[in-house]
């Protein structure tokens, strides 16, 4: 009777931004970001991502309740870099690393359908 | 401790090696990435790979043993060929209709109308036969198949001639029962409702890394290595009939059960084997409804995982606070 809407869980409410973030008060170059509507797909790709960048001193993510559809994504990070620019670099890498993916799959399916034709 | 400079890109290069590509399976190996990236793809593929099912159905007459909403269900369920999905809008953003009428940019009208004579005997009202799109790019996947396999197009090692040809069915109508409707397909994703996963099964393993110490496995008799053999519940390992040598036959068939590394250890022999998952390498298994081909679901995967990266990225006005708080 009171269940949120299925579709609460992918579309943003309007006046909602999708990104916000919020510097720790206490700790240099550490911030919380929180992404609207998004779950573990992209909090842990990001979270392992940032984990490869040897700025980054810690990266986490939670999802605070499954009926609140936010992941928190917890960046600290040292002083030559800024938990802002690790995360956009974060994006950046992933998203290079999609379109890699994305021209590997189609080499491979154009080889696959080369070797199937010859017979093997 | 030296750090590097900001800026400095971390992307990684993964590889794919294809073993089996058919419409709606697919066997590949993805290597050079990590877990999460694995994982993220497999819930893409399952849950936010956008399709087209039957989202809206008007009941024009239904005089059947299944009452209204049960049939409703039943249509919401049948795959329909998505694969001008991706292009489509989704109903809620479309300012070219209300929502709930035919609109070529949101929807898609179907029709149904059956009814058992009144001398003849049961009618099965199925997807093949009974559903009617007015687009021919989306219709019943059962359809579309025989379709295709009129013209010619379906590969043979695709066809499977003692297969059930007659579709998906939506109910049986005794005589003189009747059933029409008009239905509304929409484009939606599987985290709204599971009808619209394009998705049968889509499951990844970490490739194993398996070694015997052949010293120590030659210190077992043939029978103690048959009992070793035989003490893993899949078929992994083998025995060499000419050197009666342990052989690993199989290794995508263990199941990271530790059977054999706990029968080595009963038999006297701890690390007789090791065992280790190769945490960038994975085979993927991906197996679709027909909706999409496997093919299509893997690229449209990739496609929807960019975008959803693209829209978490931080707006101009975010970053900009960001530096200025740093310099604070
Ligand atoms: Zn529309």
């Amino acid at each position: 009777m009171n269940a949120p809407d299925r579709y609460e869980r992918f579309v943003v409410p309007e006046g909602t931004k999708k990104v916000s973030f919020e510097k720790d008060t206490k700790i240099m170059n550490a911030a919380s970001f929180t992404i609207e509507r998004e779950d573990h797909t992209v909090g842990n790709i990001l979270r392992m991502q940032l984990h490869r960048d040897p700025n980054v001193l810690f990266a986490g993510y939670k999802l605070p309740h499954p009926l609140q559809y936010k992941v928190i994504v917890r960046i600290h990070t040292a002083s030559q870099s800024s938990p802002t620019q690790a995360y956009t670099q974060a994006i950046n890498d992933l998203d290079k690393e999609l379109e890699n993916l994305k021209q590997a799959f189609e080499d491979e399916k154009n080889r696959h359908e080369e070797r199937m034709k010859q017979g093997y | 401790m030296e750090r590097p400079a900001t800026g400095v890109t971390y992307q990684r290069f993964p590889r794919v090696k294809i073993r089996e590509l058919k419409d709606d399976y697919a066997k590949f190996e993805l290597r050079d990435t990590c877990a999460s990236m694995a994982n993220a793809l497999r819930r893409v593929m399952i849950a936010e790979v956008p399709t087209v099912a039957i989202d809206l159905v008007e009941i024009e007459s239904n005089s059947s043993v299944l009452n209204d909403e049960f049939i409703a269900h039943r249509l919401g369920l049948i795959p329909l060929t998505s694969s001008a999905a991706m292009g489509m809008r989704f109903s809620r953003d479309c300012d070219a209709c209300d929502g709930d009428g035919s609109c070529e940019h949101c929807s898609v009208e179907f029709h149904l109308a059956a009814r058992a004579t009144d001398s003849g005997q049961t009618l099965e009202v199925t997807s093949t036969k009974d559903l009617r799109s007015t687009d021919p790019k989306v219709c019943p996947v059962d359809q579309a198949r025989e379709y295709q396999q009129a013209l010619g197009n379906i590969d043979p090692y695709d066809g499977d001639p003692q297969g059930d040809h007659r579709g998906i069915l939506i109910v049986k109508l005794r005589r003189g029962q009747e059933l029409r409707l008009r239905a509304i397909a929409r484009k939606g994703i599987g985290k709204d409702h599971a009808k619209w996963s394009p998705a049968a099964t889509v499951t990844f393993m970490y490739e194993p890394d398996i070694r015997i110490n052949e010293e120590l496995m030659e210190t077992l008799t043939l029978e103690e290595k048959t009992s070793w053999v035989e003490s893993s519940p899949t078929k992994v390992f083998d025995i060499d009939p000419n050197t009666q040598q342990v052989v690993v036959s199989d290794p995508e068939a263990y199941t990271y059960d530790d059977e054999v590394i706990k029968k080595a250890e009963a038999m006297g022999k701890p690390g007789l084997i090791e065992i280790n998952a190769k945490e960038d390498s994975f085979v993927f298994t991906v197996e679709t409804t027909g909706a999409l081909t496997a093919y299509e679901l893997i690229m449209n995967a990739i496609t929807v995982l960019r975008q959803k990266l693209d829209a978490v990225r931080l707006q101009d006005d975010d970053a900009d606070l960001g530096e200025l708080g740093a310099h604070l």
